[in-house]
């Protein structure tokens, strides 16, 4: 009598459940909607900088509303879990069943090689935060952009910063993730190191998400290098600072920290342990600009007085293009949102800002600061000043993108 | 190249220790409760994060060291009482269900309490910086951690060997049935099994946090070494486990000087050589 009376509730409810469900995807259309999907690693090795780039992405959404050109933005959230394969799974799965047209994301970019294949596939407009050349190299498509800056402007920065800083300093040893983005600026840090006089003296590769780099360190000391230059992120990169100032290798030498999210590494670093790096990021929170004051601003109020770093940066001008894109062209169809973009010409938060549409790589500002000692903080999170701004462009004829095709 | 093979088999051993006390956790709570506890790696996590607030709430990182691990027995013997019991009759796939489920929602509750953004504990200042060996400058920390936790260890061997406690302990892993026949409550010897599991845990996590930091996600990373140290070790052998950890630690510095890009990859090659030449584990019987 039980059994039957809780069968007979479960069906009921099966049944409520079943029948709203089936009618509230009947009275809403894909056509009313804008559909967008934040697709960010909330797990895996880059799950803490996930949460904070949707949180990014939701502040520029929140700006217009959740309305764009007269329709409702529906804003979903994908976990790429920095892995490949769920990551494109998921980006499927939501184009097919959320009838998303616009993606946003995924922070890696091993998993974004994936992703721009599901884009270009779907015939979906995808903006990756960065930074693998390929999204703008040799795996460019008209579907894909690229907001971070270019890889080769960022090494070239880094290095002649820190050969500014350190003029006697002849070598240096590389800590490389071991995967498509670490390879991509090994590359380049090679090639550019002899112009500012560097010699690349050893590079250990190293797995990601790896946390303990002391047999890495023992390795590096033992070559007695001038700094060693991290191409390395997040976790993996804060793991190997921290670790390379328990030897004793900071603040004596520098560390240069090649592509960093600025604060949010920084941060997780004690201010001792933070001494005598150079950090190169698409973002710090003190660029001087009215559009950033004002980002800067809604991002504390929610993060109780907390400014935001590349994570939620790179979340806000994501979503930021993509919004301009669709008001550029009065239309919310990819392909128009997209040749809306391609040769765009502004200035943003970050400071000027053009869109090549020969590769759909960005030409804008990268940051590199040089992080403060204690006695110099003003508050807590005044740990680093920009000491230099760099657009320098890669050059075109390195730059593998050679036809970009068409839609 | 020979001082980086000595400093590589320093850097060996710190992290050797660390596993082994890890590892010699979960063969514990495996071997007597016949249970893998999924939830191992977040109770190495909460042993971290509940050092770094003890610390900056004292003022005192050795308290620190002290209670955080006894906290984290306290969250062992609540997850073993109102949950893992009430499994012990079950399917294995519900306990480890259970208890994964239990790793999710600690990491998450860790997540609420301290934020996604990870934090550094510092060592004292008797304890930072580092000491010139000759041959290497090799921070001071890490080889009062080889110290400490080899005292550690030893303390558990003399324990598990030379008390009634740690007798019925061992007891318990070669035929739980007799334990139970000779008259001795099993409940409370899994309870306090947990709990032991569960100090090793939150003491490892204590230990790494100023090496390593603290990050949620510490505990998802260090679980999968823990398996593969049960499973190099021998299911259920405290020793196999003790070293276990060690010989990883040691393939993993062997790996750096000669093919860095495997240094994670070394531990599940171990793994696979193991399972596939000697199944039962180095010092495993069953």
């Amino acid at each position: 009598m039980k059994k039957s009376f809780f069968s007979s509730l479960k069906l009921k409810i099966a049944s409520v459940v079943f029948g709203s469900l089936f009618s509230i995807s009947s009275s809403v259309s894909f056509a009313d909607t804008v559909n967008i999907l934040g697709l960010f690693p909330f797990s895996g090795p880059y799950a803490d900088s996930g949460k904070l780039t949707d949180q990014g992405a939701r502040i520029a959404l929140e700006e217009v509303n959740y309305t764009i050109n007269g329709k409702k933005i529906k804003y979903i959230t994908r976990d790429s879990e920095t892995k490949a394969g769920p990551a494109a799974r998921r980006a499927q799965e939501a184009i097919d069943t959320e009838g998303v047209k616009f993606i946003v994301g995924p922070w890696s970019s091993g998993v974004a090689l994936a992703v721009t294949e599901v884009a270009k596939k779907n015939k979906v407009m995808y903006y990756f935060s960065g930074g693998t050349e390929d999204i703008s190299g040799k795996k460019c498509h008209k579907y894909a952009f690229m907001w971070a800056a270019n890889a080769w402007t960022a090494m070239d920065a880094n290095l002649k910063i820190f050969k500014k800083a350190n003029p006697n300093a002849k070598k240096i040893y590389l800590f490389v993730v071991d995967y498509a983005f670490g390879w991509t600026l090994q590359k380049y840090v090679e090639s550019l190191a002899p112009k500012y006089g560097l010699e690349v003296v050893g590079v250990d590769r190293h797995p990601l998400g790896h946390r303990e780099y002391s047999t890495f360190i023992t390795k590096a000391m033992s070559t007695n290098p001038d700094a060693v230059y991290m191409i390395n992120f997040g976790l993996d990169a804060i793991s190997a600072v921290r670790q390379l100032n328990n030897f004793g290798f900071t603040p004596k030498k520098p560390v240069v920290m090649s592509w960093s999210s600025g604060f949010e590494e920084l941060i997780q670093l004690d201010p001792a342990a933070r001494e005598n790096l150079i950090v190169g990021s698409n973002y710090y929170y003190t660029i001087d600009n009215p559009d950033n004051k004002k980002f800067v601003e809604a991002y504390k109020k929610k993060f109780k007085g907390v400014p935001p770093g590349y994570a939620g940066a790179a979340g806000y001008g994501l979503m930021k293009m993509t919004l301009l894109g669709m008001q550029k062209s009065g239309s919310t169809e990819p392909q128009k949102v997209i040749t809306a973009l391609e040769e765009h010409k502004g200035k943003n938060f970050v400071g000027d800002f053009e869109i090549r549409g020969r590769n759909h790589q960005t030409v804008r500002p990268f940051f590199v600061l040089q992080t403060k000692k204690k006695s110099e903080m003003k508050n807590k999170y005044d740990m680093a000043e920009v000491v230099d701004i760099s657009s320098t462009e890669q050059p075109k004829n390195i730059n593998m993108c050679k036809d970009i095709g068409s839609f | 190249m020979t001082f980086l093979i000595i400093s590589q088999i320093l850097n060996g051993l710190g992290l050797g220790m660390l596993y082994a006390l890890v590892g010699v956790g979960l063969t514990l709570i495996l071997g007597v409760l016949n249970i893998p506890n999924f939830a191992h790696g977040v109770l190495y996590a909460l042993g971290a994060y509940l050092a770094f607030t003890i610390a900056n709430l004292t003022g005192s990182f050795y308290f620190a060291m002290f209670l955080s691990p006894l906290l984290v027995v306290l969250v062992g013997f609540l997850l073993e009482s109102q949950g893992v019991r009430r499994l012990y009759h079950a399917h294995h796939d519900y306990q480890l269900l259970f208890l994964f489920a239990c790793a999710l929602i600690i990491q998450e509750i860790i997540i609420i309490i301290w934020g996604p953004i990870g934090f550094s504990l510092l060592p004292p200042p008797s304890l930072s910086g580092a000491v010139d060996l000759g041959f290497l400058i090799y921070p001071k920390y890490r080889l009062v951690l080889i110290c400490f936790a080899l005292f550690m260890i030893v303390c558990l061997y003399l324990f598990l060997t030379k008390t009634n406690l740690g007798a019925i302990l061992r007891a318990g892993i070669e035929n739980r049935d007799m334990v139970k026949v000779l008259g001795i409550n099993v409940n409370v010897v899994f309870l306090y099994t947990f709990g032991l599991g569960a100090y090793l845990a939150g003491l490892a996590g204590a230990l790494s946090a100023p090496i390593m930091g603290l990050t949620p996600s510490m505990g998802l990373d260090i679980l999968p070494i823990c398996f593969v140290v049960v499973v190099v070790a021998g299911l259920g052998s405290i020793p196999g486990a003790i070293i276990a950890g060690i010989l990883i630690g040691l393939s993993q510095g062997a790996a750096t000087i000669w093919f860095p890009e495997a240094t994670n990859v070394v531990i599940y090659v171990m793994m696979g050589l193991t399972i596939i030449f000697r199944p039962q584990g180095l010092f495993g019987v069953r």
